[in-house]
């Protein structure tokens, strides 16, 4: 053993469930290494765009990669080998009861007891009766996080979802949350 | 802003900024029916979107699965489904 081990004897702390670290580190090079090409990397950091106004004034949108939509409509295509390039609306004054998520690629089964795990839709609406955030947009977004070509991807999901945001919804501040 | 369970991820795509939940996937904003921790997420990716200093900034969110889990088994002994 050498010295800097000693110095350093491995401690319990090593257990990520206990130390707050990743659960699975590593996971974009296991990704990438399992499905070659299908991982997007930027080499410039996306420029910050300043929240212009006070939270209680501002227009929030939600936008998640994890597959939920209203159980009146037919869900996306989860089966596709590529994926489905389209996205959907989830109207924002929905509720658990109203939703329902079609998706594959990860653990759903506790969200399917409560949505807020992976799509907090209720905590949103509270916070606007609270007053903390001034408004929701009409519709939250939806889609699925399988899409084996990542520059189609962007050239349809990414820039319908962000089109829609910026001119439909007229969004101040957009919560991401891949699933 | 951003709400990930993977920040090597979130770096690789270089999204402006994020609060890292060092949680299972398909658990972002914690477990059901724990509405205080769902609002605790999101209400640190709202303070983040003010307080990023640069582009990239990744903030962890310190509460261990294990915490997160235990809350759950006591809010199931209150009653509450789970």
């Amino acid at each position: 053993m050498t010295e800097a081990a000693d110095a350093n004897p491995p401690t319990e702390a090593a257990d990520p469930r206990k130390t707050a670290q990743q659960l699975r580190p590593g996971l974009w090079q296991t990704i990438n290494e399992r499905y070659p090409g299908s991982m997007i990397r930027k080499d410039q950091p996306v420029p910050l765009a300043a929240l212009n106004k006070p939270l209680a004034e501002a227009r929030l949108t939600l936008i998640s990669s994890c597959g939920v939509h209203l159980k009146s409509e037919p869900p996306l295509d989860v089966c596709h080998p590529f994926g489905d390039f389209r996205f959907q609306r989830v109207p924002s004054q929905s509720h658990h009861e109203d939703l329902i998520i079609h998706q594959l690629k990860y653990p759903h089964d506790d969200a399917d007891l409560d949505i807020n795990v992976i799509f907090p839709i209720e905590r949103l609406q509270e916070l606007v009766t609270e007053g903390v955030l001034g408004a929701l947009t009409p519709n939250f977004f939806s889609f699925i996080g399988y899409n084996m070509d990542p520059e189609r991807f962007e050239r349809t999901v990414v820039a319908e979802i962000a089109a829609a945001v910026a001119e439909e919804e007229r969004a101040d501040l957009a919560l991401l949350a891949a699933a | 802003m951003s709400v990930t369970v993977a920040p090597d991820v979130s770096a690789a795509v270089k999204v402006p900024r994020a609060i890292f939940v060092p949680w299972p996937m398909g658990h972002h904003f914690g477990v059901p029916f724990h509405t205080e921790m769902q609002r605790k997420v999101i209400m640190a990716a709202l303070a983040l979107l003010q307080s990023a200093p640069v582009s990239g900034t990744i903030e962890k969110l310190a509460i261990p699965w294990l915490q997160v889990r235990r809350e759950a088994r006591l809010l199931s002994e209150q009653g509450k489904r789970l």
